[in-house]
C-alpha cells in the first residue's frame, strides 16, 4: 500500500535502527554523536543545523521551513527531484526535513546495503541544494496550504496549539507557526532561501548524528564530505529578547464551526533541560498531566471520572508527539520554553466547566504540591518510563544531540541520575518557584465565540452535563468547580475568526 | 516456501500445550525465529526473542473489530469496548491497574480497527510477570460498573469530535457508507455518531460483545523482546489456562457485487482544499492468491513518488498536494482507496480523470521489469527498515498473526510479493477497476469559506 501520512507541513520523521547492543558510543561536544551498533543493518544520519523560525525576517515568516524543504524535499544541484526520488526508491531510504522554532534537521535513514552513495545524495542536498524553481514552487504552496488550509480547516486541536503559542509569544520571534504566515510565504523569493541556506547552514551552526551499523572510518568520512565542505559561519545563537510577561488570565478565542471546543492554556517558563529544576518539574508534570497516560491527574480527573473528553494533558517543555507513539521528537531544543496545559475537545456545553477545571486543578498543584506518596509513585514511574524513551538507536542519537545543544550530559542518564536524589520537598519547591496560575495565555477554538466570550465575562455558574450520575464526591468537587472565579482579564481578551488567523 | 523447523518440541507442561520454533529460511522476510505455543483452552502465544536489553513488548490480539459489529444501531462497539477494558477488575479495579502500569514505568494502550483490537504494554522485562498478571486478569475477570460505562461514553465522543475537525473523517465515513450496503465495513470503527450517542444506554450490549469476543480462540499474545520463552510458556500455562473458551460464532453479511457506479459531494463547514476519495471493492486477504500482492504493487506502481501519475499531478502540474491509495489487508474484501487533495478546486475532474487514465494505461501496459523490480526492492527494505524495536516488531506480526493465526504468513505474503508479475499486474487492473465498481466522494468548502 502507498499511504503516506497527512501532515501539517512540519515533517517530523524520526528515523528508526535496531534497538540492539552497541559498541562503545562516542559522544562528543558538538559538532559530532556517533552510536554505533554493529549488529543494526540501519543507519540513521541526522544533521542538525541551529536555525530555526526565530531567524526570520518579519516579513518573510516561513523562510526556515521552505528553506528546509527544498532540502527535504528538493533536489540537488546536479540531481533534480524526480532523480533523486528514483535513486532512493528501491532501497526505501528516506531524507526528510525536521524544522522547529530554533533548529532544523535533515534526517537520513537508509540500509546499510546502500549507505555509500546514499550519503553521497545527503551531502549534496545539504551542501549544495539544487534550488529549483518548480521545487520552490510546490514547496511553497504546500507549507501556504498547510497553514491555509490544515491548520486552519482541518485540526482543531493544533489550531488550538498554535493559537496558544500565538497568545504567549506575541512580539517574540516564537510568535508565529514554524511552517509560517500566508503573507509570509507569499513574500519569499528563491533567491531568499538560497540567502538564508548560505547564512545559516555552516560549519558554525551544524551538528551531526549518525547512529547504526555503519562500517568503521564512516564517521569521519561524514565530518570530511559534510561539514568540511560547509561555509564557515558565525557559532554564536542569535540573542532571544525576554517573553512579555502575561497580564492576568488572557484569551484568545478562535470563532469557526468546530465540532467541539478545542482549549490550550500555558505561560512561559524559565527553565529548560539545562536548569536542575528541570528534573523537580518533570515529576511534577508528570503527576499534573503526563502525555496520554491515565498517571496524570488531569487524565483521570477530567476524562476518567467524568468523561468530559479523550484526554487532558501538561507539560514543561514544546511537545510534538513522535508519529503514533506517546513520546515526543527530539531535535527541538528551545532556549525559552512553556509549561502547557492540552485539553482535547470538549462538547460546547461542558467546555466552560473544563476550562474552569483545568485552571483550578492549576491552582491547587501550586498551593498544595504532592504528597510524598504521589511524588514516589511519579518518580518511580519516570525512573522506568524514560528507559523507553530511547527504545530505537534513532531516539536515543536525538536525546544525545540534544543535551549537547543544552550543554548537558546525556538527558536520558541524567534523569537516573537526578531522580533518585529528588526529594519532594525538591518538587513542591520547584512548583512554587517556576508554576503559577494567575497569569494564563489561554487559547480557545470554538464555535460561537463571542457567546462563550460573554459567558467568561459574565462568570456565570457553568455546570456540567454527564452521562452517568457522579458520585457524591464528585458532585461536591463539581460545586466548586461550578462556580470558580476564572477572573479572565476582560482588556485581554479577543475573538479572532478563523480566517484571520496567521495571515501575518 | 521451504521452512526449516528447529526442534519440534511437544512441551510436557500439560498434555495440549505444544511448542513449535521456527528458525528463519534464507528466504524469508521476517528475519527473527519465532516460537509459537498454544495452551489446553486455544490460547496461541507467540514468541521472538529479540536484542533489546531489559525490554520486552507484550501484545494482546483479539481478532473482533467494528467488522463484527453487525447489528444496527451498534456501531463503535469494538472501539467502545477497548475503552471499557481499561476500566478494572475486582483485583485490579481501575486506580490500582493505572498504579501497577505507573509503578513499571510501562507504555500501555491499545487500537482498534475494522478486523481486530490490540492491546499492548511496553516495559521492562523483569516485570514479564506481572505483565501477565494484569492482562490475563483483565481478559478473564474484566468487570465495570454502567456508571463507568456510561461515563466512558464521554471519551468515546471526545474522540469522535477529535478525529471529525478533520474532513478525512468525513470522506471516509461517507466513502464506506456509500460503497457498502450489507458489509459492517459501511461503517467506520470509530462508529456513527448517532450511535455513539446512544452509547450510554447499551451497557448490556457491551458485556455481550466481551462475553462473544474476549475469548481464548479468539485472541493471540505476541511476546517480543527480551524475555525468557521457557518462562513465557509457564506463567502462559499459569495466568492464561482458567479462560473459558466462548463459542460464538459471528454472522457477518456478505457484501452484493458492486453493479454501477456510485458517486456523491459532501461539504466541509471551515477552511479546507479540496479532497477526492475513490473507492473499488477488492478482495480479502490471502496468503496464498496473488491478487493482494499484486494490488500493493499496484498501489506503488500508480501513487508512489516516482510513479508517473505522482510525477504529473505532484511535481510537474502540481494540481495535488498529497496523493496516496492502497487497500488495507483485509479478512473480508476491503476498499482499494485512493484520496488525493487538490490544490485548484477547478482542476477536481481534470486530477480524478488523469487517475483514471492512468489505471487505464495499467491494464493494458506491461508494466517494465525493471520498474517491477525497483518496487519489489522498496517493498522489501520498507519492511525491513520498520522493524526496529520490539514493539514495532510485535505489531508486524500481530498484524499477519489477526488475518491468519499463522506466524508464517509474513513470509508466504513477502513471498508473493516476488512472484508479482507485470501480468498480474493487468490482471488485477482488469478484474477490480472497473468503473461499476467504483464509488467516488468529492469534499468542497461549503460556499462563503
Amino acid at each position: 500500500m502507498t499511504f503516506r501520512c497527512f501532515l501539517l507541513g512540519v515533517c517530523v520523521i524520526v528515523a528508526s535502527s535496531l534497538g540492539c547492543s552497541t559498541g562503545s558510543e562516542r559522544v562528543e561536544t558538538s559538532p559530532t554523536v556517533a552510536l554505533p551498533v554493529s549488529n543494526s543493518p540501519l543507519v540513521t544520519l541526522r544533521i542538525g543545523f541551529r536555525v530555526g523560525s526565530i531567524h526570520e525576517p518579519e516579513a518573510q515568516k516561513g523562510l526556515n521551513a521552505l528553506t528546509a524543504l527544498m532540502m527535504g524535499r528538493g533536489g540537488t544541484a546536479s540531481m533534480s527531484y524526480e532523480e533523486l526520488t528514483e535513486r532512493l526508491y528501491p532501497w526505501s531510504a528516506s531524507i526528510s526535513a525536521q524544522f522547529d522554532k530554533e533548529m532544523t534537521v535533515l534526517v537520513g535513514e537508509v540500509h546499510r546495503d546502500h549507505l555509500d552513495p546514499f550519503v553521497t545524495i545527503l551531502r549534496d542536498l545539504i551542501v549544495t541544494p539544487g534550488f529549483d524553481e518548480a521545487d520552490f514552487a510546490r514547496n511553497r504552496e504546500f507549507l501556504t496550504n498547510s497553514v491555509v488550509s490544515t491548520l486552519r480547516g482541518n485540526d482543531d486541536e493544533e489550531l488550538g496549539k498554535e493559537t496558544l503559542n500565538a497568545l504567549l509569544y506575541a512580539e517574540h520571534p516564537y510568535g508565529v507557526p514554524v511552517n509560517g504566515t500566508e503573507d509570509g510565504l507569499a513574500a519569499i523569493e528563491l533567491d531568499d532561501v538560497r540567502a538564508f541556506h548560505a547564512a545559516h547552514y555552516t560549519k558554525g551552526n551544524v551538528i551531526v548524528g549518525v547512529a547504526g551499523g555503519y562500517p568503521d572510518g564512516f564517521v569521519e568520512r561524514v565530518e570530511l564530505e559534510i561539514v568540511s565542505l560547509l561555509p564557515n559561519g558565525d557559532a554564536s545563537p542569535m540573542a532571544l529578547p525576554t517573553v512579555s510577561t502575561l497580564d492576568g488570565r488572557e484569551v484568545l478565542l478562535v470563532d469557526k464551526d468546530a465540532i467541539a471546543t478545542a482549549i490550550s492554556i500555558g505561560f512561559p517558563i524559565d527553565v529548560t533541560r539545562a536548569d536542575d529544576d528541570f528534573y523537580a518539574l518533570m515529576v511534577a508534570n508528570s503527576y499534573f498531566g503526563e502525555h496520554r497516560t491515565f498517571n496524570g491527574l488531569l487524565m483521570n480527573k477530567m476524562r476518567g471520572q467524568r468523561g468530559l473528553n479523550y484526554g487532558d494533558y501538561s507539560y514543561i517543555e514544546n511537545f510534538i508527539q513522535d508519529g503514533g507513539s506517546r513520546l515526543p521528537v527530539t531535535n527541538i531544543p528551545r532556549r525559552q520554553q512553556f509549561f502547557s496545559i492540552w485539553i482535547r475537545p470538549v462538547p460546547h456545553h461542558n467546555a466552560h466547566f473544563a476550562l474552569r477545571q483545568a485552571i483550578r486543578e492549576l491552582e491547587v498543584l501550586v498551593n498544595e504540591g504532592l504528597t510524598e506518596t504521589e511524588f514516589d509513585a511519579s518518580r518511580e514511574f519516570l525512573l522506568n518510563y524514560s528507559k523507553l524513551y530511547v527504545q530505537t538507536t534513532s531516539r536515543r542519537l536525538g536525546y544525545h544531540m540534544d543535551s549537547a545543544v543544552y550543554g548537558t550530559p546525556y538527558f536520558i542518564d541524567e534523569i537516573r541520575r537526578r531522580l533518585p536524589s529528588l526529594t519532594v520537598t525538591d518538587v513542591n519547591d520547584a512548583i512554587r518557584r517556576h508554576l503559577q496560575s494567575e497569569n494564563l495565555a489561554i487559547a480557545i477554538v470554538t464555535s460561537d465565540a463571542e457567546a462563550f466570550r460573554d459567558r467568561l465575562v459574565a462568570n456565570d455558574p457553568s455546570p456540567p452535563t454527564y452521562n452517568a450520575k457522579a458520585s457524591s464526591e464528585i458532585q461536591a468537587e463539581d460545586l466548586l468547580i461550578t462556580s470558580y472565579d476564572l477572573a479572565i482579564n476582560p482588556d485581554r481578551m479577543r475573538v479572532v475568526p478563523v480566517g484571520q488567523m496567521f495571515r501575518r | 516456501m521451504k521452512h526449516l523447523f528447529n526442534g519440534l518440541t511437544m512441551v510436557a507442561i500439560f498434555w495440549a500445550t505444544a511448542t513449535v520454533s521456527v528458525a528463519q529460511d534464507r528466504g524469508d522476510i521476517f528475519p527473527f525465529p519465532v516460537t509459537t505455543f498454544q495452551t489446553e483452552n486455544g490460547l496461541q502465544v507467540v514468541g521472538v526473542e529479540y536484542d533489546s536489553p531489559g525490554v520486552v513488548a507484550f501484545y494482546t490480539v483479539v481478532r473482533a473489530g467494528s467488522r463484527n459489529e453487525v447489528e444496527p444501531g451498534f456501531s463503535g462497539y469494538a472501539h467502545f469496548f477497548e475503552h471499557m477494558m481499561f476500566r478494572g477488575t475486582e483485583r485490579y479495579p481501575t486506580d490500582a491497574y493505572n498504579a501497577v502500569i505507573k509503578r513499571i514505568g510501562a507504555d500501555s494502550n491499545a487500537f482498534t480497527t475494522s478486523d481486530w483490537t490490540a492491546y499492548y504494554i511496553v516495559a521492562s522485562s523483569d516485570e514479564l510477570e506481572t505483565i501477565v498478571d494484569l492482562e490475563s486478569d483483565r481478559f478473564k475477570n474484566l468487570r465495570y460498573s454502567e456508571e463507568a460505562f456510561r461515563t466512558e461514553a464521554g471519551a468515546i465522543l471526545g474522540e469522535y469530535n477529535l478525529n471529525f475537525s478533520n474532513p478525512v473523517s468525513l470522506l471516509q465515513e461517507t466513502l464506506n457508507d456509500l460503497a457498502y450496503t450489507s458489509h459492517p465495513y459501511k461503517h467506520t470503527t470509530i462508529g456513527l455518531l448517532d450511535d455513539i450517542k446512544d452509547m450510554p444506554n447499551h451497557y448490556d450490549y457491551s458485556i455481550q460483545f466481551y462475553d462473544r469476543y474476549y475469548r481464548p480462540e479468539n485472541s493471540v499474545i505476541v511476546v517480543v523482546g527480551d524475555f525468557d520463552q521457557s518462562a513465557l510458556e509457564r506463567l502462559s500455562e499459569q495466568y492464561y489456562s482458567d479462560w473459558e473458551r466462548g463459542d460464538f460464532v459471528p454472522s457477518i453479511p456478505q457484501e452484493p457485487k458492486q453493479f454501477e457506479e456510485r458517486t456523491t459531494t459532501v461539504g466541509w463547514s471551515n477552511p479546507t482544499l479540496p479532497f477526492l476519495m475513490i473507492g473499488y471493492h477488492v478482495p480479502a486477504f490471502s496468503d496464498t492468491a496473488i491478487d493482494m500482492p499484486a494490488l500493493d504493487v499496484f498501489s506503488q506502481l500508480l501513487f508512489s513518488e516516482t510513479s508517473p501519475l505522482f510525477r504529473q499531478l505532484y511535481l510537474e502540474e502540481q494540481v495535488v498536494d498529497v496523493i496516496q491509495g492502497g487497500a488495507l489487508d483485509s479478512r473480508d474484501a476491503p476498499l482499494f482507496s485512493i484520496i488525493t487533495r487538490v490544490t485548484d478546486a477547478t482542476r477536481i475532474h481534470d486530477v480524478r480523470d488523469a487517475i483514471y487514465e492512468e489505471i487505464e494505461r495499467l491494464k493494458t501496459e506491461p508494466v517494465d521489469t525493471a520498474i517491477l523490480d525497483s518496487t519489489k526492492s522498496h517493498m522489501r527494505y520498507g519492511f525491513a527498515m520498520g522493524l526496529s524495536s520490539p514493539g514495532q516488531i510485535a505489531r508486524t506480526l500481530s498484524h499477519y498473526l489477526q488475518l491468519t493465526e499463522d506466524p508464517q504468513t509474513v513470509n508466504r505474503v513477502y513471498g508473493l510479493y516476488e512472484s508479482v508479475s507485470p501480468d498480474d499486474i493487468m490482471m488485477v487492473a482488469n478484474t477490480y477497476f472497473s468503473d461499476t465498481n467504483r464509488t467516488v466522494v468529492v469534499l468542497t468548502a461549503e460556499e462563503g469559506q
